[in-house]
């Protein structure tokens, strides 16, 4: 009963500190990459062990990507709506909970990269839904621009957070999570990768319902969907 | 029953002595949530007002930080304490910036402010960089430093000013950023802004700052290198339109307006292909000289199967800049997202790879069309260069690296410095720990320029 009780407690104190590492320097990572088909070793044999404990799996823990391994994770992806593929790519893997803690910085381009793609998507989505696919890849250009110019904030967050820029932010909106297939997740996408239907602005308002009067001061470069452009 | 009646019915039923005191708790209920309510209402904002003193507070002994950093700076005798002065200079401002950014005031009223301290810091960085070098400031830089202390010293005193008005209570942070209340929307539009109008009265003069930094005013007005051949009308581009799709593929262009202003003058387009839905179109922005596609975008759902592979789409981008008279181009790097390939060239002369000159093709890997092109690196950096003979040799950079570092290719390349200048390097490919390096050294003066660590994941290699 003791030793019962000791387990208890030392895995509540684990899954509570876990949260904690993850606010310092540490992240959760899948433990490789991916694996995929003819691959081999430690990493497969500990993907096995899980798909069979979780009967997906009736092989042997052979440490070897056969046939039998693939449908085993076909059929696991199936479950969990991950995109059936038979390999197991990272997304597959965390959601097997085959994790180790990695460090800030082997991560951080990645995780560098989807945080501000989600915080833009976020953006665009608040400011731009209902514009044309250029118009919110225009949006997100906006915001990108202002993170080179020196009058704004040097960092995504900084200039999208920078209290009274964006109307989106100011009500909230900003928040409301974002489907991964939606398009201005592709509009933030086409941004980040440089693509700035705006040619360089930093401005743009809706000419019906701006009501700064400053606003009107800027030139206007262009004119996408219901929002004019300006620098 | 009349509304009368009804009002007489519960007044008779209100003077029963137990309803008495049911309404009387309830009513103390209500005003007991209420006063909750407000209460927890004021300490969210006294919390808010908490954080946006500490910004501005923290603001004011950041600048003043920077001010008495630039003015030792003059004083300052050898490169190496310069440079260790510099470098704290630079910090500060970019503390002072991030808090300024913070405060609850509409970011076009402070935007000069913003503009000095990015500048400042960034000015403070290149020095630093310089006098690491062990080259010290020159009298022009001597002149520059002490004007902007000039301003640094005039901007301190406002923010003195407005930091005694904020703690005897004259302005409130919480009436510039509450807009909610109609009542004092009216009066805190104009009364604080206003405040920080007269700092920004502080700029009208300021100086247009040239260094080799990527904040210095000269980067906004570099003429594209790249743009050759006759101006040409709407409809002579729109030509040019039809051929880069294909005019077998085109159903109608569409001219959908014109950016006369900036460095890169250009038409758009909407194009409408056939057989394809009319809402799914692309569009496209080509250059009035020249008539070359700045940028194109075309969005329509990618199927999920994978029929064409990486490798196959880096051909099929390769024969379409060809075609389009793109000669030269290699492929660099790639990135895989949405069952599409985003893959970017980088202009070869001779046997060295011109990082600068740079085109992206985004191909959709479901049946290898071209979905999207940016050209604007090839456009404003593209030019024959006159590329001198490296003075070291690749043994010599070689040797320069890390032993630590396996080599594993190396060739020549000119890199962009964040500064629009470039630099002839020779470039190392190698491995670490087994994680890849790319490390450039300068093939004029054996300096180490830029080491990028490969980030070579599922979905492509990025470089950091």
């Amino acid at each position: 009963m003791k030793t019962v009780k000791r387990i208890i407690i030392l895995v509540v104190i684990f899954s509570v500190s876990i949260p904690l590492f993850l606010k310092g320097s540490v992240f959760i990572a899948p433990i490789t990459g991916k694996l995929a088909p003819d691959m081999e070793g430690d990493d497969v044999r500990k993907m096995q062990q899980r798909l069979k404990n979780w009967n997906y799996y009736d092989g042997e823990i052979s440490g070897k990507y056969d046939l039998k391994t693939y449908f085993a994770v076909r059929d696991f992806q199936k479950t969990y709506n991950l995109p059936v593929s038979g390999i197991a790519n990272e997304d597959t893997l965390t959601a097997m909970g085959l994790t180790t803690l990695a460090k800030w910085g082997e991560v951080y381009a990645q995780s560098n990269q989807t945080s501000n793609e989600q915080l833009l998507a976020r953006a665009i989505y608040g400011e731009a839904r209902g514009e044309p696919y250029e118009g919110q890849v225009a949006v997100g250009a906006v915001i990108l621009n202002r993170t080179r110019d020196p009058k704004f904030p040097k960092t995504v967050a900084g200039v999208i957070y920078q209290p009274g820029a964006f109307t989106a932010v100011s009500d909230g909106q900003i928040n409301v999570p974002i489907d991964p297939n939606s398009t201005v997740v592709k509009a933030a996408r086409d941004a980040l990768n440089g693509w700035d239907p705006t040619n360089g602005c930093l401005y743009y308002w809706n000419p019906a319902t701006a009501t700064s009067k400053w606003i009107w001061s800027r030139q206007i470069v262009k004119k996408i969907g219901k929002h004019y452009f300006g620098k | 029953m009349s509304i009368r009646e009804k009002l007489l019915d519960l007044k008779r039923r209100l003077s029963d002595r137990k309803m008495y005191s049911i309404v009387i708790v309830a009513i103390a209920a209500v005003a007991m949530w209420g006063f909750y309510q407000y209460k927890h209402a004021a300490d969210l904002r006294q919390e808010l007002d908490n954080q946006y003193n500490r910004a501005f507070y923290d603001m004011v002994g950041y600048v003043n930080n920077v001010e008495v950093l630039l003015i030792k700076s003059l004083i300052a005798n050898t490169p190496e304490k310069t440079a260790a002065t510099m470098q704290e200079a630079w910090r500060q401002a970019n503390l002072a910036q991030t808090n300024l950014g913070q405060l609850p005031v509409s970011p076009n009223v402070l935007a000069n402010t913003s503009k000095f301290l990015t500048q400042v810091g960034d000015l403070a960085y290149s020095l630093n960089n310089q006098n690491m070098g062990g080259k010290g400031l020159n009298e022009e830089q001597y002149k520059l430093i002490e004007q902007l202390h000039g301003f640094s010293v005039s901007l301190e005193q406002s923010l003195i000013d407005l930091q005694n008005q904020i703690t005897t209570g004259r302005i409130k942070w919480g009436d510039l950023a509450n807009k909610g209340t109609r009542l004092f929307q009216k009066t805190s539009e104009n009364m604080p802004n206003a405040q920080f109008e007269n700092i920004e009265k502080t700029f009208q003069e300021y100086p247009t700052l040239i260094y080799d930094g990527p904040f210095s005013d000269h980067m906004t007005q570099t003429e594209p290198k790249g743009l050759a051949g006759e101006d040409m009308d709407v409809e002579q581009a729109k030509q040019r339109v039809m051929e880069f799709f294909g005019p077998d593929k085109v159903k109608a262009v569409e001219e959908i307006g014109r950016v006369d202003e900036g460095n890169i003058k250009t038409y758009s387009y909407s194009v409408k292909f056939n057989n394809v839905p009319e809402d799914q179109t692309a569009t496209v922005d080509v250059t009035q000289k020249g008539g070359n596609v700045l940028w194109m975008l075309y969005n329509r759902p990618v199927g999920a199967q994978e029929q064409i592979n990486v490798d196959q789409a880096k051909a099929l981008g390769k024969k379409f800049l060809e075609e389009h008279g793109y000669k030269d181009m290699v492929d660099t790097y790639y990135l895989k997202e949405d069952n599409t390939a985003i893959i970017n060239y980088a202009y070869k002369q001779g046997d060295v790879t011109v990082y600068p000159d740079l085109i992206k093709v985004k191909i959709a890997l479901d049946n290898g069309e071209i979905v999207g092109f940016e050209s604007k690196g090839y456009i404003t950096n593209h030019t024959q260069r006159n590329i001198p003979q490296p003075k070291i040799t690749m043994e010599q950079a070689r040797a320069l690296i890390t032993p630590r570092m396996n080599v594993l290719s190396s060739g020549l390349a000119i890199i962009p410095t964040d500064y629009k200048t470039e630099i002839f390097t020779y470039e190392f490919k190698g491995k670490l720990n087994d994680r890849d390096f790319l490390v450039y050294i300068n093939a004029e003066n054996g300096k180490e320029e830029n080491i990028l660590l490969i980030m070579d994941t599922p979905n492509g290699i990025l470089t950091m």
